[in-house]
């Protein structure tokens, strides 16, 4: 019967009151063509963080943190990997970036604005740090379906142009709106403090121009001046710590202890903490990875796979209860012991070794004292030979190494390695390797190649330089 | 002497109606072409209002007024005869099949036509041409009868959706819904098949919703093809209409049937494999490492692991099960001349292939027809179904059984505790914990209404709803912390998926005829009516993982919890006309116009309005007729259909996402961009035919060329993420078919006894990209996965076919030609590397460029059907030929070194083809992996390090013949049956899918790795595979 009602009433609704009416039910009930401004900076702030963890869960294999539990899988042995998914993720939240700024822009919310602008030059620089040349100018709006692909050397500059802007809007005064602060902020980074948005913004731009080492550019100066206005103590660092559900990295070891095999430990990166490469156990090993069934920590090689089933604990993995990797670990973006670690490298290569030096132990120490290292195993690792080499003593590889050792997982150490020549003291090729030097850059994910052919730029092999690392 | 006495009386009492009146009383059998009684056969003496119907045993009694009275008999499925009386007054009078003269078929919105007054193709299948192939899918059941149509089952799994394409693809947009239009009834149902809210669903082989529809209760099938002929429905009818009819009840004593049908499902087709070398790699024996067959001989891994088994298993034969199924039905019918009613129930139950698949069906159906005179008549109409099953998804299932050494036993999956067995994922083990069900409740109804107050005008009006719901559940149980235990990798730490989908179609359709004859050359008939449809999505998605008690499958059990929503309504109102003029009954003239307002459009332009019109001219009652040539016909139509959008595309959409740890909603923009100035895709079609028949209607030949262009498509184009979305929509682009179809059919034999008709019919569609939207060079409309760099891709292309597969290929030697970057030359030579780790290897060519293409060139079946007394044989070949399918299989085949041809593993060779200077290749290679007996570190061989990474190897010709039905049934004499309580039994043999020719590699290349939903068909290997069935029934009439 209420079909017959209903039909009667579609009649009625004909002919009584207007066609118009009944057709009027286009209006989505399901989603709002606008965004609220906190909502956008929620997404943009959480999904900044997990970008990071996305090209981490990528480089830290060609850094040999971590290593494949499958034969010759093709992240370990430099095949060409389709990274469609981590391009899509930096370009989904460069894009949420964009609206952020715009409604920033039309509300005459500065703050907003100048994170946006931040939160902008990080994004854009993981991805010119892994392929160079990428849409930016001509990306996000919609206006152009085959965004053109601006020059590598031209994204490094609208980075440092951002971080530039940036800067200033959050130095201005009389934001419309300003972020609310606090525990509930909708700043995940920094929680409404613009003072440490500046800082931030100041560490990204030493990290940028310290990644011109190879170059003319190399700028000590403009670097030291960088460094100056970032980060003063590990308070101050970079992170996220709000997650949906957990640090994804925890994501990676839960995983692994459910037997859906990942987050393994590299052999060299097992090797070099455990004592068996530099004599001295790190103490920082213990809050990273866990115990094998044989009571001792070992790694796998890079390429070569699981020896066993894979499931008996014959290696190490990262710990569900690690630092890096506990369900609510922060998930750091930059922090204090990379502007440590930065102010190191630039001071050792303008010949300032005691300066150098202190950084460099700062750096160490720092990172210890974040990790909750109790003071007297810290110092016996600071104390040890292969440590306290003094500022005669230090060496770039040292900078390099504990640099690698105190940024576990972050993807700008890859950045490092490619500046660095790969040249940590025993570093190796992996095995299986598919091509006979280290790898230098990825190609462009089959999205691009398939979406957007005509304007990606040609790209050879993995082993192709960029432009900063020539 | 009784008998006697009473026709005497008879004779006496009809004397005086013989004398005043002229009146007479005619009395008779009608049976059909066995011989059988045929009852409600329509008897009418022609020119008057005078009639009845043959009662059960198929006797009619009829007065006749005039002294030369002709009857005209008439039945559904059965050619209509006229019969000039003679002085006798008792005629036995034979009805065939049809196929023949006054043919009426059912056309657009119910209305039926006489066949010859069509300006267009039509082609009606009988139930019983339908019911033969005993296929489980009213879809399938098509397959090989009608020209111009391309069916594709998705693969073999129990009510598995299939795909059915009319006149080849008409909208560019890769998710938009290119398949007709399902009518049962007069009434829209939905035939779609629902994967949205989760992946897993697109992979599973879900139902097209027309498999709801019980075989046993369609009637006939209607086949509406051209733009003329679905005019009326509209936009809904742009892809074509398929109009269902289900069985009514004839008047006289209850009627009973009952059949009965057990099959069994076994896979037509496996793929090769080797069985020389077993798991490892680089030719050392690993028995857990992933490699499945890179390892040593079986001699040589015996020799190290006594344990190894004499001879490899073949996974993929060993994988696969016999499936069964059942189906009973039961239908009872029968009333009085004013007051019919006919119900039917049948349940079917089928177990797949794959272990742990299976479907089920359950109908109930209860119609009828209730009339007032002449005046009023009221058909309601319901039918309730259930239906659903444990679907497997075989990608996954079949992925996980190429990854799976056929040095090990995948039949031997569980323990003792029910945890996995085995060196690594077992996919049987898969299929028995990590389950898809879904469950559907649908509801179709329908009242149907006629008032016919005058001669010259009836009034119908139409309701109808169909609704279903969808109650879906994915679900899997989290590891136990058992010791030793191996966890099924797809079961993460455990989930609970629950899927709430319904779907409401309501229609009201409202029409008024009015015929008038002006004398007796002229006769004009117009319809004007007024159809509304709504439509309410709704669904409800709720995600439950990790679970807290291992194996208990509730969402409450689950520590991460997520829900979503999705509802969409969509609504659309037409007013329509229909003017058919008539002249002399050789040329008929019909034109139509419909007005649609569709809610999916913005205001400014969703009001669309297309003609139709189209002519038919019977040329052989005009003028004087060739002996030989019984009947031949003229037509010509033109038409143009408009078509809306999806709702919702007008605009783009932002999305939330709630931060559970914090309970902060967070926002992205969407990844579609819409349009408000989206306007409706039109479609032209033009449509040029005849139809011939000869030698007294004894062969018969239908012939027809159409052309259609859909312009102004609106297209969600897939678009780089760099751009802010990942598609955008918008109206772009244009897209042609034409083709020819020919129907060829003959009676070469037409016995009492014995006759042998036989039905040919061929089509062939061309498709082209003319243009899409501006600024783009190609839209992808899918990919499919291959290893480095060998993945497959669908793209349209201007001045391209539809259906073109891209990919990576073998570099060729173009020397002083030119390269169009395009195409790939297979009369040039090989480009072989003389440097690098690859020299001495074919040079892969990094350039997407075309491989093949997915649409067949042309399609075509012969149908044949013999009957001999009481044995009745009849068997169906179809083919498709010309289309191209990328091989997944074939891909993992080769990387795992279980591909046949990778037994070369151990041989040196040199590969035909020049060096990039253009001189001959002489380079020793071998092909193997590791250090080769030059010496030289082969690293992972030639299959690994280039083979596999070509997508040319992969793309193959996917042509097929098939015997795709034959069917033996043999009615027994009714003297057999010596009771009066059967009246007719019938047994009868079907085997479906029989024989297959093809050169494919894998399985049968019918199946689709794309659910039957999709327009996406280039890719399989992975699919559930095409099932070859046996299958015996029993019929039973009371």
């Amino acid at each position: 019967m209420r079909v017959i009602q209903y039909c009667i009433l579609i009649i009625l609704s004909l002919t009584i009151t207007s066609c118009e009416k009944f057709l009027d039910v286009n209006t989505n009930p399901n989603s709002p063509t606008t965004a609220p401004i906190n909502g956008l900076l929620l997404r943009t702030t959480n999904q900044t963080g997990l970008n990071v963890f996305r090209v981490g869960d990528l480089t830290s294999y060609y850094v040999q943190y971590l290593a494949s539990p499958n034969a010759a899988s093709p992240t370990d042995t430099y095949d060409q990997v389709d990274a469609s998914g981590t391009w899509s993720s930096l370009y989904d939240t460069m894009t949420d970036i964009y609206d952020l700024e715009k409604q920033g822009i039309e509300a005459g919310a500065t703050q907003y604005q100048g994170v946006a602008k931040i939160l902008m030059a990080i994004n854009l620089s993981l991805i010119h740090n892994l392929w160079g040349a990428a849409p930016y100018s001509n990306a996000f709006s919609g206006q152009s379906l085959t965004p053109a692909y601006d020059e590598a050397t031209t994204n490094f500059n609208q980075i440092m142009t951002l971080i530039d802007e940036g800067i200033g809007l959050l130095q201005q005064s009389g934001s419309a709106i300003s972020i609310p602060t606090g525990a509930t902020s909708p700043d995940l980074i920094h929680k409404g403090v613009t003072a440490n948005w500046i800082k931030t913004a100041n560490a990204l731009k030493a990290r940028m121009l310290v990644q011109l080492s190879k170059t003319s550019q190399f700028n000590a100066t403009a670097i030291f001046t960088a460094l100056d206005a970032a980060y003063t103590s590990i308070a101050d660092d970079a992170f996220i710590s709000t997650f949906d559900v957990r640090n994804p990295w925890n994501g990676v070891a839960v995983a692994n202890a459910g037997q859906i095999l990942q987050g393994w430990l590299s052999e060299y990166y097992v090797d070099a903490m455990d004592g068996t490469s530099f004599g001295i156990m790190d103490p920082r090993l213990p809050l990273i990875a866990t115990l094998t069934q044989f009571g001792d920590y070992r790694g796998t090689p890079n390429g070569k796979g699981r020896i066993g089933t894979g499931i008996d604990d014959e290696e190490s993995y990262l710990s569900t209860t690690g630092f890096y990797s506990s369900q609510t670990s922060p998930l750091y973006i930059i922090t204090y012991e990379e502007m440590k670690f930065i102010e190191a490298e630039v001071a050792f290569r303008t010949d300032d070794k005691i300066r150098a030096y202190n950084a460099f132990q700062e750096g160490i120490r720092a990172n210890m004292n974040k990790m909750g290292i109790d003071a007297a195993s810290r110092d016996a690792y600071l104390n040890h030979a292969s440590v306290a080499v003094g500022p005669a003593g230090l060496t770039l590889e040292l900078i390099f190494r504990e640099k690698w050792k105190a940024l576990f997982l972050q993807p700008v150490v890859w950045d490092d390695a490619r500046r660095f020549n790969y040249g940590y003291e025993g570093f190796q090729l992996p095995l299986n390797a598919v091509q006979s030097t280290f790898i230098r850059r990825l190609v462009y994910p089959e999205i691009e190649t398939s979406r957007n052919g005509a304007n990606v730029p040609t790209v050879n092999s993995v082993v192709e330089n960029l432009w900063w690392d020539q | 002497m009784k008998k006697c006495m009473y026709a005497w009386m008879l004779f006496l009492l009809s004397m005086p109606m013989i004398v005043f009146s002229q009146a007479r009383q005619i009395t008779g059998t009608v049976r059909d072409a066995n011989g059988i009684p045929l009852a409600s056969v329509s008897v009418v003496e022609k020119g008057t209002n005078t009639g009845t119907v043959t009662d059960a045993n198929g006797a009619f009694s009829i007065n006749v007024s005039r002294a030369n009275a002709t009857l005209v008999f008439s039945y559904v499925g059965m050619e209509s005869q006229e019969l000039v009386l003679g002085t006798n007054n008792n005629y036995d009078v034979s009805l065939s099949a049809t196929g023949e003269l006054s043919e009426v078929v059912v056309t657009a919105l119910g209305i039926r036509k006489e066949k010859r007054e069509l300006g267009y193709s039509a082609q009606e299948i009988s139930g019983e041409a339908l019911i033969q192939s005993k296929q489980t899918n009213i879809v399938n059941a098509l397959r090989g009868q009608v020209a111009g149509v391309q069916i594709n089952s998705g693969g073999g799994a129990p009510g598995q959706g299939s795909r059915i394409i009319i006149r080849g693809v008409k909208s560019l947009s890769p998710g938009k819904n290119n398949q007709p239009l399902f009518v049962i009834d007069g009434i829209i149902m939905d035939n779609s098949t629902i994967t949205g809210g989760d992946a897993q669903a697109s992979l599973r082989g879900m139902s097209n919703r027309a498999a709801d529809i019980n075989p046993d209760d369609v009637e006939s099938i209607s086949v509406l093809r051209g733009g003329a002929a679905t005019a009326l429905y509209g936009q809904a009818g742009s892809n074509g209409v398929v109009l269902i009819t289900t069985k009514s009840a004839k008047a006289g004593k209850m009627r009973v049937s009952f059949t009965s049908t057990y099959g069994i499902d076994e896979v037509n087709k496996f793929p090769d494999v080797q069985s020389v070398y077993t798991q490892g790699y680089r030719g050392v024996y690993d028995p857990a490492t992933i490699f499945t067959n890179w390892g040593p001989t079986v001699e040589e891994a015996k020799a190290i692991d006594p344990t190894h088994p004499d001879k490899l298993f073949h996974n993929y034969e060993r994988g696969y099960i016999q499936g069964n199924q059942f189906r009973n039905s039961l239908t009872l019918s029968g009333g009085t001349e004013n007051a019919l009613l006919t119900s039917s129930f049948s349940h079917f139950k089928q177990n797949g292939v794959i272990p742990n698949s299976d479907y089920q069906n359950t109908s109930v159906r209860v119609g009828g027809q209730f009339k007032s005179g002449t005046l009023f008549k009221f058909s309601p109409s319901l039918n309730f179904i259930n239906s659903g099953g444990y679907r497997v998804n075989s990608e996954r299932y079949n992925e996980i059984l190429s990854y799976w050494s056929p040095r090990w036993d995948v039949m031997d999956y569980i323990k003792e505790d029910g945890t996995m067995k085995g060196y690594r994922d077992n996919a049987v083990y898969g299929t028995y914990v990590n389950k898809f069900k879904d469950n559907v409740n649908r509801l179709i109804g329908s009242v149907a209404a006629t008032f016919s107050p005058f001669s010259w005008f009836d009034l119908d009006y139409r309701a109808g709803i169909d609704y279903y719901s969808d109650f879906r559940r994915h679900a899997a149980p989290g590891p136990r912390g058992l010791a030793g235990e191996r966890n099924f990798g797809d079961n993460g730490l455990g989930f609970v998926n629950e899927f709430r989908i319904s779907n409401r179609i309501l229609t009201s359709n409202v029409m008024g005829s009015f015929k008038k004859d002006w004398g007796e050359k002229f006769n004009t008939v117009l319809r004007l009516g007024n159809d509304v449809r709504a439509i309410k999505f709704s669904r409800l998605t709720s995600r439950g993982s990790e679970l807290d008690i291992p194996t208990l499958l509730t969402i409450n059990n689950s520590k991460v919890r997520s829900t979503d929503q999705h509802e969409e309504d969509y609504r659309i109102v037409s007013a329509y006309g229909d003017l058919s003029l008539g002249l002399n009954n050789y040329l008929f003239l019909n034109v139509t116009g419909r007005n649609d307002w569709s809610s999916s459009l913005a205001k400014e332009n969703n009001s669309f309005f297309y003609p139709s019109v189209s002519l038919s001219y019977i040329f052989t009652d005009h003028f004087l007729k060739p002996d030989w040539l019984s009947f031949g016909k003229l037509r010509a139509s033109w038409a143009e259909v408009g078509k809306d959008t999806d709702p919702y595309e007008t605009n783009a959409y932002y999305i939330s996402n709630v931060l559970t740890s914090s309970n902060q909603v967070t926002w992205t923009r969407g990844n579609s961009r819409g349009d408000q100035s989206l306007k409706p895709e039109r479609t032209n079609t033009i449509e040029l035919g005849t139809e011939l028949r000869a030698m007294n209607n004894r062969i018969g030949l239908d012939f027809t060329w159409y052309k259609l262009n859909s312009r102004d498509q609106i297209i969600p184009v897939f678009i780089s993420p760099t751009s802010g979305y990942t598609s955008v929509i918008t109206n772009a682009g244009e897209v042609e078919n034409k083709g020819i179809e020919i129907v060829l059919n003959g009676s070469p034999i037409k016995k009492q006894d014995f006759s042998w008709d036989v039905t040919l019919n061929f089509s062939r569609n061309r498709n082209k990209v003319i243009s899409i939207v501006e600024g783009l060079k190609e839209i992808v409309v899918g990919n499919w996965f291959g290893y480095v760099g060998s993945t497959a891709t669908m793209k349209y292309i201007p001045g391209y076919p539809v259906g073109n597969i891209y990919g990576t290929s073998v570099q060729r030697y173009y020397g002083s030609k030119a390269d169009d970057g395009m195409t790939v030359d297979n009369s040039l030579p090989l480009v072989i590397a003389s440097t690098g780790s690859n020299r001495g290897f074919p040079v892969r060519d990094l350039t997407q460029r075309i491989l093949g293409n997915s649409q067949p060139d042309w399609t075509g079946g012969i149908s044949n059907n013999f009957t001999y007394k009481n044995l009745r044989l009849s068997f169906l070949f179809e083919t498709q030929q010309g289309q191209d399918r990328y091989n997944q299989l074939g891909n993992y085949q080769a990387a795992f070194g279980t591909a046949p041809f990778t037994i070369d593993r151990n041989d040196t060779k040199v590969f035909d083809g020049v060096l990039p200077d253009g001189t001959t290749n002489t380079q020793e290679v071998w092909m193997g992996q590791g250090v080769g007996p030059d010496g030289r570190d082969y690293t992972d061989g030639y299959y690994r390090n280039v083979y596999r990474g070509i997508t040319e190897n992969f793309v193959e010709d996917a042509s097929w013949v098939r015997l795709r039905n034959l069917s033996l049934s043999y009615q027994l004499p009714s003297k057999f049956l010596r009771t009066n309580v059967i009246k007719d039994a019938s047994i009868t043999f079907t085997g479906n899918n029989l024989l297959l020719w093809t050169d494919f590699s894998g399985f049968d290349p019918d199946a689709s790795s794309f659910n039957s939903g999709s327009n996406v068909d280039a890719f399989t290997g992975f699919a559930y595979p095409a099932v070859r069935s046996y299958l015996f029934s029993i019929n039973l009439n009371f």
